[in-house]
């Protein structure tokens, strides 16, 4: 019997031992040095070698191995235990009560009139419209006189002017805009124009002198009023989100031959009457028409080549309706309570 | 306006529609109707009675009646008024009759048992007068209940006939294929020569004048049932004759007028434009100043009425008035517009004629009058015939309508014989010249402004058709890209980029006060000559003021909060129309806090866009905090501002305000990119400190180190800056980690190290210390 087997069965049992009983990772190397070590307990073994007949050093090359491998598999699947209860411990420690409320929200809201212009403008540009801009400032003859609105008209009277000190008013109305869209495009022409208008007005819950209209225009050959009906009824079935029954009546605005109210059905009551309708069932909401050849002709077209429609869009009230806004000044009030909720 | 039911039901033959149902038609094929609503209904329950005894309650000032209510037989009632007495006849009220708020009842008064009431006109609402139970002429109690239908007067701006009763009876007739009666007998009106002579200086200021002359006039209340009609239709009851002129211009939208004909001086009635300096006492007891820009009606000694305005305070009929001239004239529009606005003195008479009055109504208007003042005068006398000056104007050409081209207007075709029938219901003249093609002619009513051309027909045949019987349909249109809206697209960029930083959307009014403009020093402001309210004078050159307001007003509701505004910053021009530019503008608000990261949250914004946007110090405005401000500029451009507010302005916590110029940001944005080849040759790094004085501007050292490095440097990267010990006070160490590289090739080390003491010794050049 060589007496290394000896050492060889006690260093393997010793090695077994203390890789179950090692209580951390470190455990684990110490008992590889002192096993497995250039200066372990197995390396006497190997330098007996040289004194071994051939058979004993191939018998005890074998079982040195053997005890090798057994012990260094050991040490890993410990080694694994461990990685795997230290993770084990760390998830559990970085447990979250997900239930806590997250921090408020980072994002903005864009202004209710922003968001029902920016979804009308898509739809007008969607059906092949432009948008134009005018300015704010405006003259007499784009607000008035080109419009068909000479300065003793008594249409005058329907819209209280801020006059400015040079001459100049604030534009009562988008209109001044077909003005500028014919002027710069010519026909045919399809255009709309989004903005801010002003009237002297006492301001309370549904009165403003600020507010926003759109306009909108198309010039073409044949336009008909089967065309105006088709592009309203589009433009509201779109932004009340379902069909909704239009009728048009006889309405007087100078810009436009013949022009029109044209009044949706309430959409409260359906028809027989609420007070929101104020019992009528209808709810005006916007003038529109034919343009008058005047208007045309005044801005370098020729009417009896072509004709068009136009119609005035009041972006404050639709929004007022579409959110139930009751009070109209809420929107240039600037208090982020109402202005955060869009 | 106000229409009475009664009134129009007079003027047609069969109208049977009830009047909701009735506004309700005019408001689809007419004009706007704003309500209906009745007219003292109680009055069907309302009797004459007969007084038969008054006699005194003792201790009371009420009277104990009995009377003979006609249909209700004998009762007794108290009654305060101090006219009632035995042998007259009056109203006679029954218990449970609804008197506006107030129901009659069966009740004690001072002892005595009071069934029902006597009532004085102002109690059952035919007419003003409270001083007295109503004394009726006759036997029987003649006004009965009405109904009031308000038509919006702007849906009738364009429609002079309608400003009468019957031009809207005419429509009522159209509308239910009814006949319509003419109230006016023009043979009525006498021939012979005139007993005044009218001379008018300018016929387009005053197309027609027609006048007839009265005597043995009685001036005396009204019957009741003409003060009852005024009082449906919203006219105040002065006397007979004023009533008349009154009713004709109600019914037939003929304004007329009279004169105390002994008051006149001479026997010449002028109407010619006011002489300087010329005044004139109106009937509304009110002295105006003239112009020759109004015109006015004057006798020998000066202007007796303005015209189509107002009459003259010392020519009007009084009690003792028994000649009179009656007026009935047609004045241009747009002077009666200007003359009644420049006067401030709005009229039933100036609202008519500013809408363009026919010329051809002056004698339908005195033709009726001469029956109506007969009634209410008995014993009138025309004097001699009529007065009449005016140039016949050319008759309006009948207008040409293709009824192909009007039902391409319509988007739909009508049966030729419907067109026809429509057009002679509301007595237009139709030709037909050639198969198709329709020759119109415009009543003169219609003719003064409201229908010159074809498109005025095709309102007339659409709203009668009905709207609603077109069929909604797509325009056959080329399918072409509109031109996009660069402006606007950028605008709602912006806007996304904004809400997804956390900034919420302001509006804020463009009108600012003189105060608020000299706070933020902003001169030379646009300014509105007529504002609603003093503090809205001025023209926003700026958002900041509106901002600035935001802040306070949510400080007082939010410890923090973003928000940001796009509007127009209106600037005065020397010519033309004022500069409008649009501008961003955002703050940032905390409550706590240095206020650094509001400042540097709102950088950051701006550099998302724009990614090549830089801060450069400079000088603070009156409203910003001195040591933190900064202009932002794009290359050499300046395109807005980074501060904080300055204390004075925000007392509590600190705002931090972005504002940008969007056009010049749009303007300077890189167009299209170009892309960069990656560089794959590995570069070269190495850090650098350098020591300068305190408030020396980090992006100021980085520019000095670009400029060094030159085509060299590749990259820049700002590490850190570090003040105190062992530095010399009143200086930092700022770092830098510099990437240098050659676009071709690896530098080698010695190349390396060559370009880093260029920069070295550029910096000490400039007298910069370096740590390396
Ligand atoms: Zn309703």
């Amino acid at each position: 019997m060589n007496p290394n087997d000896e050492v060889i069965a006690g260093a393997r049992d010793r090695a077994l031992e203390r890789i179950a009983a090692a209580a951390v990772e470190a455990d684990l190397e110490a008992v590889r040095v002192e096993v497995l070590g250039r200066k372990g307990l197995l390396a006497g073994v190997s330098k007996d070698f040289g004194k071994m007949a051939p058979e004993e050093r191939a018998r005890m090359g074998k079982l040195l191995n053997a005890v090798k491998q057994e012990v260094e598999t050991a040490l890993e699947s410990r080694k694994a235990a461990f990685a795997s209860a230290a993770l084990a411990a760390r998830l559990d420690s970085e447990w979250l009560d997900l239930t806590l409320p997250a921090p408020p929200p980072r994002r903005g809201s864009l202004h209710p009139v922003t968001l029902i212009q920016t979804e009308i403008e898509d739809l007008f540009i969607s059906m092949g419209f432009t948008v134009l801009d005018g300015p704010e400032v405006e003259t007499e003859e784009h607000n008035f006189d080109a419009l068909n609105i000479p300065g003793d008209h008594p249409a005058r009277d329907a819209q209280d002017t801020f006059w400015l000190t040079d001459g100049n008013l604030l534009r009562t109305h988008t209109s001044p805009v077909q003005v500028r869209g014919m002027r710069k495009l010519g026909p045919p022409l399809r255009m709309i124009a989004p903005g801010r208008v002003f009237r002297n007005e006492e301001v309370d819950a549904s009165h403003e002198h600020t507010f926003y209209q759109l306009e909108g225009m198309m010039v073409d050959r044949d336009v008909s009023v089967a065309h105006l009906i088709f592009f309203m009824k589009t433009l509201l079935t779109s932004i009340f989100r379902r069909e909704v029954t239009v009728r048009l009546r006889p309405g007087y605005f100078p810009f436009v031959e013949p022009g029109f109210e044209l009044d949706i059905q309430c959409l409260i009551c359906g028809g027989p009457g609420c007070p929101v309708c104020k019992q009528s069932g209808w709810v005006e909401l916007l003038p529109c028409g034919l343009v008058n050849p005047n208007v045309l002709r005044m801005s370098g077209i020729d009417p009896e080549q072509w004709n068009g429609f136009a119609f005035g869009l009041g972006l404050t009230r639709l929004a007022m309706m579409r959110y139930a806004i009751d009070d109209i000044r809420l929107l240039l009030g600037g208090d982020l309570r109402f202005l955060n909720q869009f | 306006m106000k229409f009475s039911y009664n009134w129009l039901c007079e003027l047609v033959d069969g109208l049977a529609a009830d009047p909701v149902k009735l506004g309700q038609l005019i408001t689809m094929k007419t004009a706007e109707c704003d309500g209906v609503e009745t007219f003292a209904p109680w009055l069907a329950r309302v009797a004459a009675a007969k007084v038969l005894s008054a006699e005194p309650i003792e201790g009371s000032h009420n009277r104990k009646a009995v009377v003979d209510a006609g249909r209700y037989g004998r009762r007794t009632v108290v009654c305060g008024a101090p006219n009632c007495r035995a042998g007259m006849v009056t109203a006679y009220v029954p218990p449970g009759t609804e008197l506006g708020s107030m129901t009659i009842g069966k009740r004690v008064v001072d002892g005595v048992e009071s069934d029902g009431m006597l009532a004085s006109g102002y109690e059952l609402g035919v007419n003003r007068d409270h001083s007295g139970i109503l004394e009726l002429a006759g036997d029987v109690f003649e006004p009965g209940p009405d109904a009031v239908i308000e038509i919006d007067n702007k849906s009738l701006t364009h429609r002079p006939d309608l400003w009468g009763h019957h031009g809207m009876a005419r429509e009522a007739a159209a509308i239910a294929g009814a006949k319509l009666k003419e109230p006016a007998r023009l043979s009525r009106i006498p021939a012979g020569a005139a007993p005044v002579k009218v001379e008018i200086e300018d016929y387009t200021l005053c197309p027609r004048y027609s006048a007839l002359v009265f005597e043995n006039v009685t001036v005396r209340p009204s019957p009741l049932w003409l003060q009852c009609r005024l009082e449906a239709v919203g006219l105040n009851s002065i006397n007979n004759i004023v009533d008349v002129t009154n009713f004709v211009m109600a019914e037939l939208a003929q304004p007329m007028h009279a004169f105390d004909a002994d008051k006149l001086r001479g026997d010449t009635i002028f109407a010619r434009p006011a002489r300087s300096g010329e005044r004139i006492l109106a009937l509304n007891g009110e002295t105006y100043d003239l112009t020759p820009s109004n015109t006015v009606i004057a006798d020998a000694g000066g202007p007796i009425a303005i015209a189509g305005v107002i009459g003259g305070g010392e020519s009007a009929i009084s009690e003792i008035t028994t000649r009179i001239v009656l007026e009935s004239a047609n004045f241009m529009a747009s002077n009666v517009r200007r003359t009644s606005s420049a006067l401030k003195l709005r009229t039933d008479a100036s609202m008519r004629f500013e809408k363009a009055q026919d010329p051809a109504n002056t004698l339908r208007g005195l033709a009726r009058a001469i029956e109506l003042l007969e009634q209410v005068s008995p014993g009138i006398r025309l004097v001699g015939g009529l007065a009449d000056a005016w140039r016949p104007k050319p008759a309006p050409q009948p207008i040409t309508l293709p009824l192909e081209w009007l039902y391409r207007k319509l988007g739909r075709a009508v049966e030729k014989d419907e067109v026809r029938r429509i057009l002679e219901s509301i007595e237009f003249g139709v030709a037909e010249p050639e198969p198709g093609v329709f020759l119109v002619t415009v009543p003169s009513w219609r003719s003064t402004k409201d229908i010159a051309i074809k498109d005025d027909l095709v309102e007339e045949v659409g709203r009668m058709i009905g709207y609603g019987s077109i069929t909604p349909r797509p325009p056959m249109v080329a399918a072409t890209v509109p031109p996009t809206n660069e402006e606007r697209r950028y605008h709602r960029r912006v806007r996304e980029l904004m809400t997804d930083e956390g900034f919420t959307e302001v509006y804020n009014y463009s009108f600012v006060s003189d105060e608020t403009a000299e706070k933020f020093g902003h001169a030379d402001l646009v300014r509105v000559s007529n504002p609603i309210a003093v503090g809205q004078n001025l023209l926003r050159k700026s958002l900041i003021p509106g901002v600035w307001k935001n802040v306070l007003d949510n400080a007082r509701h939010f410890d923090s909060f973003r928000l940001f505004e796009i509007g127009q910053e209106i600037h005065k021009r020397a010519e033309g129309l004022p500069e409008e530019t649009a501008h961003l503008a955002a703050a940032v608000y905390a409550k706590a806090g240095d206020g650094r990261e509001g400042l540097f949250e709102l950088k950051r914004v701006a550099q998302c866009l724009a990614s090549t946007i830089e801060v450069e110090a400079g000088e603070a405005l009156a409203y910003e905090h001195p040591a933190r401000t900064g202009r932002l500029k794009i290359g050499g451009e300046t395109v807005g501002r980074l501060f904080e507010f300055h204390p004075s302005f925000v007392e509590t916590g600190r705002a931090a305000v972005l504002d940008i110029d969007l056009g010049a940001l749009e303007r300077l944005l890189p167009r299209m990119q170009k892309y960069t080849q990656i560089r794959r040759l590995p570069a070269s790094a190495f850090d650098l400190s350098v020591i300068t004085e305190l408030r020396r501007p980090v992006g100021w050292i980085e520019r000095q180190l670009t400029t060094l490095g030159g085509v060299d440097l590749l990259a820049i990267e700002f590490l850190r800056e570090y003040a105190g010990a062992p530095l010399a006070e009143g200086t930092k160490s700022v770092s830098f980690r510099l990437t240098v590289g050659a676009a071709d090739r690896t530098l080698s080390s010695d190349e390396v190290g060559v370009i880093r003491a260029r920069i070295i010794d550029g910096m000490r050049g400039w007298n910069y210390e370096l740590r390396v």
